[in-house]
């Protein structure tokens, strides 16, 4: 078998040769990967896993996946783009609605959640049903009351576009547009999403500090909170039942993803953090204000229910006063520097030269 | 184009390194199997879409068939094809030579595989056999009509999957080979393997169309399938060239 290197050799001058002319001569520019450096905000745990391990974070993917985060064409209407129902002042929630409008007027059947620390996540979705975050666009767009494409038609869409196959090229070293690709660079935005500069924050790195009633709620939301959502992601990413009713979509949560009778009821403990702008709350967004989420703690959890979480069998006892103060606190978790970062934004429309 | 010439000079050079080091270690060599998968259905080759009759006396034909196999051994670890019964059901391995009695697969993908994200080749999304509410492979995909099921236009949809305990349904399969095997450095063999489909609804348990013409999630039902897989494949023949 001696013939075998010669012939490897030869296919590497050639791999180069290849190599060298596309770049001279597609005009899509050229691989100019920027490595990314993703560092964990101060106080927070390392992440379950890197996920970015073999995804490199670099400028050109985030760019690319930040583009296809606001793009139409993922979806069938091509107005319909992840960035629609995820809006950035909303902490990539959506904005004032219990569910998110899909293709062809149709309706999500679940409260889009805000998006951010997603990194530490280790399952998405409220049932926790998606394991990992590059296949988690897959749902959406797939879905037909959500984006109601398909994969082919979507990346036929992208291939057909030039800005696109410069921008593949640019974080992947060649212009092909797989499905793959396209999801890694989505997830690249996505797992970039950091919020960790809340006033709460600021008072943890000891730039800023509580005041009064702050102090007295951040004392009531270790009381009566915390357990669930958990310091410093306000989440422990468990699966939980907080004693809400069953929905009009007999949606059982958990339990559709693990089979187990045991599970029914319970979803992801979602984080407190960015929670004033994220209103209308839990999975359904029946819940429309942050006050009658705590009347729901305080007066309607549903004690009969099997799956109720054991933590909450115990009545949450909160005066009126003890209400507002435990309000203050949950507002000094919203961060408008995550909100308003320009980085997160749709990007401006890019002109393509010729 | 400076930069283009150090980039080639690059790929070229660490190209020739990777490749020559091991090549002198090791001398590359093995034989080449090419696995080709017989699907037959009560005694007949599986035409698509034309009836057969299945143990349970229900009339059924087959539009769709498709299946994972993965993880060949000997030398295959982490190997996974697409096997579509109705496009050229054909793999090819690289097998270290040696003298085998049998050769064995997972019918499915693995759970690693199930949860390490964008994949691409035979796990590619676009492959259509990838549920996206609830993360996984199908492993195994059957589609087709039958008089005896009760679904919207007589359909048959069974998509069997799911990798998480209690409810995995990746099976192992053995392929014996019945009087041994050998093969040598640099030939080429041909194994054929049967597929028989009365197994499929019949082997350690018993899946009627009547009963279930539809699988489409994780669970007790996609379990009682996939125990019929190891049954469904056997040895046919061997051939050397
Ligand atoms: C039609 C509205 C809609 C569109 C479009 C949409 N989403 Fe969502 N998104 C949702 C809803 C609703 C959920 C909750 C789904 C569930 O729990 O079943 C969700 C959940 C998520 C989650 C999981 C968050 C968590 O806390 O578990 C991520 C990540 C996400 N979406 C990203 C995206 C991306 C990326 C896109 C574009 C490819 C996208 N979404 C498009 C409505 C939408
Ligand atoms: C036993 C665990 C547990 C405890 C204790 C708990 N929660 Fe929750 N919380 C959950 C779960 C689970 C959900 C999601 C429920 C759903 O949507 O079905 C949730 C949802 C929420 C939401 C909605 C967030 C959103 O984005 O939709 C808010 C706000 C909230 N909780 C605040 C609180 C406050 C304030 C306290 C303390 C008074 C508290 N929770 C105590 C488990 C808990």
């Amino acid at each position: 078998m001696n013939y075998r290197i010669p012939i490897l050799i030869l296919a590497f001058i050639g791999t180069g040769l290849i190599l060298i002319s596309a770049g001279k001569e597609d005009g899509l520019g050229a691989f100019a990967s920027t490595p990314l450096k993703w560092e964990i905000p101060k106080g927070f745990p390392k992440p379950p896993t890197n996920i970015f391990a073999k995804n490199k974070l670099t400028e050109e993917g985030f760019q690319l996946g930040r583009k296809l985060f606001y793009e139409g064409k993922l979806s069938k209407d091509g107005e319909t783009s992840c960035g629609s129902c995820h809006q950035q002042f909303a902490a990539f929630s959506t904005f004032d609605h219990d569910l998110s409008h899909g293709v062809n007027n149709s309706f999500s059947t679940r409260n889009a959640p805000a998006l951010f620390n997603l990194a530490w996540m280790r399952e998405y979705h409220w049932d926790g049903g998606i394991n990992h975050i590059e296949v988690q666009p897959l749902s959406p767009m797939l879905a037909a009351n959500e984006m109601g494409e398909t994969l082919d038609s979507v990346l036929f869409k992208l291939k057909k576009d030039t800005a696109y196959r410069r921008m593949f090229k640019a974080a992947f070293g060649d212009p092909a547009i797989t499905s793959q690709r396209m999801l890694k660079a989505l997830a690249q935005f996505t797992g970039s999403l950091v919020s960790a500069n809340s006033k709460y924050d600021k008072v943890k790195r000891g730039e800023a500090s509580f005041n009064a009633p702050e102090e007295k709620g951040y004392a009531l939301y270790k009381a009566n909170c915390a357990a669930c959502h958990m310091e410093p992601l306000f989440t422990d990413y468990s699966y939980r039942n907080n004693g809400l009713a069953l929905n009009r979509f007999t949606d059982i949560g958990r339990q559709q993803i693990s089979g187990l009778a045991g599970d029914s009821l319970k979803f992801k403990v979602p984080s407190l953090r960015n929670v004033q702008l994220s209103y209308p709350y839990m999975h359904d967004g029946r819940i429309f204000s942050l006050p009658q989420v705590l009347d729901h703690y305080r007066l309607k959890i549903n004690r009969d229910q099997p799956t109720l979480d054991p933590i909450l069998q115990k009545p949450i006892v909160l005066s009126d006063r003890e209400k507002n103060e435990l309000l203050y606190f949950l507002y000094t978790l919203t961060d408008t520097s995550f909100t308003k970062n320009p980085r997160f934004a749709a990007p401006a429309p890019i002109t393509i030269k010729h | 184009m400076n930069k283009a010439k150090l980039l080639l000079l690059t790929v070229i050079l660490s190209g020739l390194i990777a490749l020559l080091l091991p090549s002198f270690s090791v001398p590359a060599a093995s034989a080449r199997l090419r696995v080709h998968f017989v699907h037959t259905a009560a005694g007949k080759p599986l035409l698509q879409d034309s009836l057969y009759l299945n143990p349970f006396n229900e009339t059924y034909s087959v539009s769709k068939l498709k299946y994972y196999v993965s993880n060949w051994h000997p030398g295959n670890k982490g190997s996974c094809f697409l096997i579509n019964a109705f496009s050229d059901p054909v793999i090819s391995l690289d097998i270290p030579p040696g003298q085998y009695e049998s050769i064995s697969f997972l019918l499915g993908v693995d759970s690693v595989h199930n949860s390490s994200g964008a994949q691409t080749g035979a796990l590619d999304p676009l492959n259509d056999m990838f549920w996206t509410w609830n993360t996984g492979y199908v492993m195994f995909k059957l589609e087709g009509v039958s008089a005896a099921s009760k679904s919207d236009l007589n359909r048959i949809e069974q998509h069997t999957g799911g990798y998480r305990s209690p409810f995995a349904t990746m099976r192992q399969v053995n392929i014996v080979f019945p009087a041994g095997e050998k093969m040598e450095a640099g030939k080429t063999y041909d194994l054929n393997i049967e597929m028989n489909l009365d197994k499929y609804w019949k082997g350690a348990n018993e899946i009627r169309i009547a009963e279930h013409p539809v699988i489409t999630k994780p669970g007790n039902l996609a379990v009682m399938v996939a125990d019929n897989f190891p049954g469904m494949f056997s040895f046919k023949s061997f051939l050397s060239h």
